[in-house]
């Protein structure tokens, strides 16, 4: 069948049956959510075990069972492979792992999926297991790629049941209070598994450091807690700050940061109680800076900046230059430090962030946004998931989320790669539909959703290039002979949830190329 | 032909194309992802080896290692490569179309750029630079500069500059009539011609251009020449130099050569000579100046100061190394709406009183002389040039 945006969607995927993208708010439900697990207490319980393995055999986790994990350690984390690591070594088999997003760090996974100790991954794939899936790699059934705010929902509604959830923690306390702001590693907020603790059928943290009770602030909390265990490393929080945190230095990308900073100053939001998304990536970042020299200069007080928390943020907030800062993942060591002390950095868990059945997104109260794009199309749709080749290389992240909330989300991305044409006829995978993005800035100028005439008007008047998008396309078309293009077979190694649950697009075997 | 020719290099955006001798043609093609690129890579590389030697004439490998090259950057290098193998073989010209300029456009800033460098090339021409100066002497190592004159030469010819694009070459006598004879095929806007020391310096200059221009088919006169001084002599010559040849529409101050040359330090007052005489010799010869580089590119504060600096003083621009520093220059550069307005009022007036027939023009009973309305005048012009421009 084919969805709202003419993509092939088959019925069903996997044991899955599949509901087809139908449009960015069309799907509307109320009722009740998935029930949640209870289970009484008395006084005197100890939940402290010694090992990993003890807590994995308490929890009564089996063959064919769903893991959960978090991954506010990022390129830093210890405790997903420290997990599989001890169910291979006690024979498990066949596990469906549900993490919030896989990184480099993690590429050891492959060999536990060569040895059948994991079959299933629903989740974001960073890096070398997507890259191993895409190539051939057999999991038992395709993935499913969701967005920050599309995990929390699935959890709620039912869509996926998790057995057992391990929360790694910079500090606990032997009751299961539990957070990722104090101790001697921290990682910035761990509210991605608030969802998970509350569902899943056993909750284990992994700390590495025991506080006195209460360990505070109670991101996780006791009466969500089965057990606990305490480990020698949970996480590097040097390396949560990866490369892609890095302030760009090349000319072309600082130009598309001004662009996109000079798109949201020329625009009716820029007033006092603006609102925006920051995120991470060089040219994001360059942009923030840049909106925040704009926002100074014209003495304008920002309502909120989220984030991915960067130095950034920090800075503008103690500046003065925005009240407050949602932050829903820390995303360098400053944004870590800033989060215990300052009551203005405000923790956001995704299931407030962007949980789309919910009564309300903190998403859709953005003025403006910044996000990236591997891939974009005549037609605005984005792809952050695939690589041109078909690769699936990437976790979907907020980027739905942002996009469908935020008055302006505009999309910063050079016209070019190397030899890697951005602008296509028609992305290789939708992550984003074209309907929920207003501005697509490049180096050579900026494009804007026909829907949006008023915001044309607004960066004429401004000055600023506005390019139709295929006269971008061409212009970038000619500086580079055609790409090779793949194949695709039926089979469907992923699907891409939209964030209603509904399948926006599925990621096809490569099986040749023309 | 020797064993082994290589051009271009591993640095991302760039390819290295090598060639060694062999019976027959083969082309071979290295790159990060074949099933992408190698085909469009080696249309590129078969077409540019046809448009060399039509009769097949290159017996020898050529290997290329691409980087993430843009189809011309390929050709450059796959063209660089086989004429150093096979020096007989004549180079590619292919027919370019350049936006007019005009000789008084506005130049407040010469951007300036490795004519080596693929990485900062690529998309030199989006950051506004009102000219953009793609450099083959002191920023592109000896060894290189075969190369670097064919890839400045393929630059020029792919890409079409929103405004002037010119090549800052070498002096005549060491590699610069190869350079003018190469790039006149791409048709730049100008020529800058560093070191000059000599009114003799321009016009052989201009006579190696006059010819290249005739054998490249453009019109004989229509390359423009920026000479640069950067010596106490060439500072001191600085009339003869701006009124050597009708080609010199812009004279230009290079700091780093001549404080080296002079023996001075590099501060304001150090330079204060150097910079007025500049100026007095190019305005006497009806032609614009431009200051030197502000070398820091992180101090944005110094080169707002410096910029003021040379406007000061009757500069029309100045050079920048970095795209970041070309809108501070700009801010600089351009009339303020303060000097906007009082030089509408003076012109207004002095049609006013021409249409009245009174020699004498005044404003609030206050005379203005004909210099102020001279200067007046050119400040519309320059904002009228802009606007255009702007527009466009």
């Amino acid at each position: 069948m084919k969805n709202a945006l003419g993509r092939e969607i088959p019925k069903t995927i996997g044991s899955r049956s599949v509901e087809a993208y139908a449009g960015a708010f069309a799907k509307q439900r109320s009722g009740f959510k998935a029930p949640q697990p209870q289970k009484s207490s008395v006084p005197g319980e100890n939940k402290v075990l010694p090992s990993l393995e003890a807590a994995i055999e308490a929890t009564g986790l089996k063959d064919g069972m769903t893991i959960s994990f978090h991954h506010s350690f990022r390129e830093g984390d210890r405790v997903i492979n420290q997990v599989v690591d001890a169910c291979a070594r006690m024979g498990l088999k066949d596990l469906r792992l549900f993490p919030t997003a896989l990184f480099g760090t993690h590429a050891k996974l492959v060999d536990h999926i060569k040895s059948g100790v994991v079959s299933r991954i629903e989740g974001s794939m960073n890096g070398p297991v997507g890259a191993f899936i895409s190539q051939g790699g057999k999991l038992r059934e395709p993935a499913t790629l969701r967005s920050h705010g599309g995990r929390w929902r699935a959890i709620e509604s039912g869509d996926v049941a998790i057995d057992v959830a391990f929360i790694a923690a910079s500090q606990a306390d032997a009751y299961g209070n539990a957070n990722g702001i104090n101790g001697r590693t921290p990682c910035g907020p761990i509210t991605f598994c608030m969802v998970d603790a509350q569902y899943a059928r056993k909750t284990v943290v992994v700390t590495n450091e025991l506080a006195p009770y209460p360990a505070y602030p109670l991101e996780i909390q006791q009466g969500w807690v089965d057990y606990i265990v305490v480990v020698d490393e949970v996480g590097d929080p040097e390396q949560i700050a990866s490369g892609t945190l890095e302030m760009t230095k090349s000319p072309a990308r600082l130009r598309i940061a001004r662009l996109a900073a000079d798109a949201v100053v020329a625009s009716p939001y820029f007033k006092d109680g603006l609102s925006f998304q920051g995120g991470a990536g060089g040219v994001s970042l360059a942009a923030t800076m840049y909106l925040a020299e704009a926002m100074e200069k014209a003495k304008i007080v920002g309502g909120f900046v989220m984030g991915g928390g960067t130095r950034i943020m920090v800075e503008m907030l103690h500046k003065g230059l925005v009240r407050t800062i949602l932050d829903g993942q820390a995303f360098d060591p400053i944004a870590v430090a800033s989060l215990g002390v300052d009551p203005a950095h405000v923790i956001m868990n995704p299931g407030l962030y962007a949980n789309y059945d919910s009564r309300g997104c903190a998403t859709y109260m953005l003025d403006a946004a910044f996000l990236g794009a591997t891939e974009v199309d005549l037609d605005f749709n984005v792809n952050v998931n695939t690589h041109s080749d078909g690769r699936l290389l990437h976790g979907i992240g907020g980027h739905q989320d942002v996009a469908a909330g935020a008055k302006m989300t505009v999309i910063t991305a050079p016209s070019i790669r190397g030899r890697l044409p951005v602008i296509l006829d028609r992305v290789t995978t939708v992550t984003t539909p074209g309907e929920v993005i207003d501005v697509i800035v490049t180096e050579r100028g900026l494009a804007v959703n026909p829907k949006r005439g008023d915001l044309k008007e607004c960066f004429l008047e401004a000055g600023l290039p506005v390019r139709d998008i295929a006269e971008l396309k061409a212009e970038a078309d000619g500086l580079v002979r055609p790409l090779g293009k793949p194949v695709f077979g039926d089979e469907v190694v992923a699907a891409i949830e939209w964030r209603d649950g509904t399948v926006i697009d599925v990621v096809r075997k490569v099986e040749g190329w023309q | 032909m020797p064993k082994e020719i290589v051009a271009g290099s591993d640095a991302k955006g760039d390819c290295c194309v090598t060639v060694t001798s062999g019976k027959a043609l083969a082309v071979a093609v290295a790159t990060d992802d074949p099933n992408l690129f190698e085909r469009g890579i080696r249309e590129v590389v078969d077409e540019t080896l046809a448009a060399l030697a039509p009769q097949g004439r290159v017996k020898a490998t050529v290997s290329v290692a691409d980087k993430g090259a843009l189809d011309y950057v390929l050709a450059a290098r796959v063209e660089a490569a086989v004429r150093l193998a096979f020096p007989e073989i004549p180079a590619i010209a292919s027919k370019v179309r350049r936006r007019p300029s005009a000789k008084d456009a506005p130049r407040r800033s010469r951007l300036y750029a490795p004519g080596n460098s693929p990485r900062i090339l690529v998309g030199i021409e989006l950051h506004g630079a009102d000219c953009v100066l793609v450099d083959l002497e002191d920023s592109v190592p000896p060894a290189e500069k075969p190369a670097a004159r064919v890839l400045v030469k393929h630059l020029l010819c792919a890409i079409d500059f929103p405004n002037e694009v010119w090549v800052r070459i070498n002096p005549l006598a060491l590699g610069g009539a190869d350079d003018v004879r190469e790039v006149l095929l791409a048709r730049p806007h100008g020529v800058a011609l560093p070191k000059a020391e000599s009114k003799e310096d321009v016009i052989a200059l201009s006579v190696e251009l006059a010819k290249a221009e005739r054998e490249s088919g453009t019109p004989v006169g229509s390359t423009w020449i920026m000479p640069i001084l950067e010596t106490g002599k060439g500072v001191l010559h600085a009339e003869e130099i701006s009124c050597a040849d009708p080609r010199v529409v812009v004279v230009a101050f290079g700091a780093e050569d001549y404080t080296r040359d002079v023996g001075a330090r590099r501060t304001p007052e150090a330079l204060l000579f150097a910079r007025s005489m500049i100026v007095a010799a190019a305005k006497a010869a009806g032609v614009q100046a431009s200051d030197t580089v502000y070398a820091n590119v992180d101090d944005e504060a110094g080169l707002a100061a410096e910029a003021k600096l040379a406007r000061d003083l009757g500069f029309d621009g100045k050079g920048s190394i970095h795209p970041a520093q070309v809108p501070a220059l700009h801010a600089a550069f351009t009339p303020s709406e303060k000097e906007m307005d009082e030089a509408r009022k003076i012109v207004a007036a002095a049609e006013e009183a021409e249409a009245r027939g009174i020699g004498a023009i005044a404003i609030g009973g206050k005379m203005i002389d004909r210099p102020v309305l001279e200067r007046a005048r050119r400040a519309l012009r320059l904002s009228d040039r802009l606007s255009r421009k702007e527009s466009r």
